[in-house]
């Protein structure tokens, strides 16, 4: 049983402790140049907060581009999409009990959301686009299943371009 | 005892003629999925079959870089399900492609950098093949069940 969760990455997280100082030596040194988070730690928290900033995009363009009725469930479908990938991306991010609590990565606030029903789908198949090719660019040096996932996601983000083209296809001009 | 394995590269050709067989499959199936559509979905299938080709000789030719003899095409694959009908047809593309999405995750968890994003690349083409006949999005294309598992607790 043990072995099997093998798929699952457990992430380094351990290794922005202070593992000298938990050790017993170098102290003082060490607590002056605290080191630098596992590679692994940092791409994911990136793509824990590139998720962030979809989901607050999306919600923005729900609340206040004035999306509604049969756009407004398109949009929804895809932002639980990305509530998945979230929490899928969180779940991977195994911080050790006692650890230092993960940094509050709040997505910076969002870019200005276009006040048009069309201007926000635009906006919203921008941000897909651009959030896909992020997602590729963080396989390389990730271990092989964050890699997998990853993938995945980008995947998906890729998907959901032609879901918005065709949401604003049905929007009147 | 085991045959000549290039050096460096394990797992590596492995998993790129699995790949390759699975394109191959893919391609059959893609003949069967196109005989059953007309109009606009039989030129999708047609665009479909050909991206295949496409990715099938790019792996062809990743294999034989790397020294190996590429699996050669069966003359007939079995089909996860029999098509009688355009509707069963669609299902069998969207099938062909989850199937396949899955099997590009295989290669995106190689070590080598170009394989690795070659195998990214093709995860994203066959989703989107995938959405594009089943009409709808999936938050993960080719993830298992149990690669999405919730962590478990060791003790």
């Amino acid at each position: 049983m043990a072995a099997k969760p093998t798929r699952r990455v457990v992430l380094a997280a351990a290794a922005i402790l202070p593992l000298a100082a938990v050790s017993g030596c170098g102290g003082a040194d060490v607590l002056a140049t605290p080191p630098s988070p596992a590679a692994d730690v940092v791409v994911l928290r990136e793509a824990i907060t590139a998720e962030q900033l979809m989901i607050t995009h999306y919600t923005a363009v729900l609340h206040e581009a004035g999306a509604a009725g049969s756009l407004a469930a398109a949009l929804d479908s895809l932002l639980a999409e990305h509530r998945a990938h979230l929490a899928q991306l969180r779940s991977r991010l195994v911080v050790p009990a006692g650890g230092p609590p993960a940094p509050r990565t709040r997505p910076s606030p969002t870019a200005t959301v276009p006040a048009t029903a069309s201007g926000g789908v635009a906006f919203l198949r921008a941000a897909e686009q651009a959030a896909a090719t992020a997602m590729l660019s963080r396989l390389r040096g990730a271990p092989a299943s964050l890699a997998q996932l990853f993938a995945s996601i980008g995947a998906s983000e890729a998907t959901h371009v032609p879901v918005l083209d065709a949401a604003a296809a049905r929007i009147a001009p | 005892m085991s045959g000549h394995v290039p050096r460096g590269a394990p797992a590596t050709i492995p998993a790129l003629q699995a790949a390759l067989t699975a394109e191959d499959a893919t391609i059959y199936g893609y003949g069967i999925v196109g005989a059953y559509l007309s109009g606009n979905s039989q030129a999708t299938a047609t665009n479909d079959w050909l991206a295949h080709q496409v990715a099938r000789d790019r792996l062809e030719a990743m294999v034989r870089s790397l020294g190996a003899q590429p699996t050669a095409a069966a003359v007939a694959y079995q089909l996860p399900a029999p098509v009688h009908t355009a509707r069963e047809a669609v299902s069998l593309a969207v099938l062909l492609e989850d199937r396949i999405t899955t099997t590009y995750l295989g290669l995106v968890a190689l070590s080598n950098a170009s394989i690795r994003d070659f195998g990214a690349q093709q995860v994203q083409a066959s989703a989107l093949r995938a959405a594009a006949w089943r009409g709808g999005t999936v938050a993960f294309p080719g993830m298992t069940a149990a690669a999405l598992a919730a962590p478990r607790r060791q003790s």
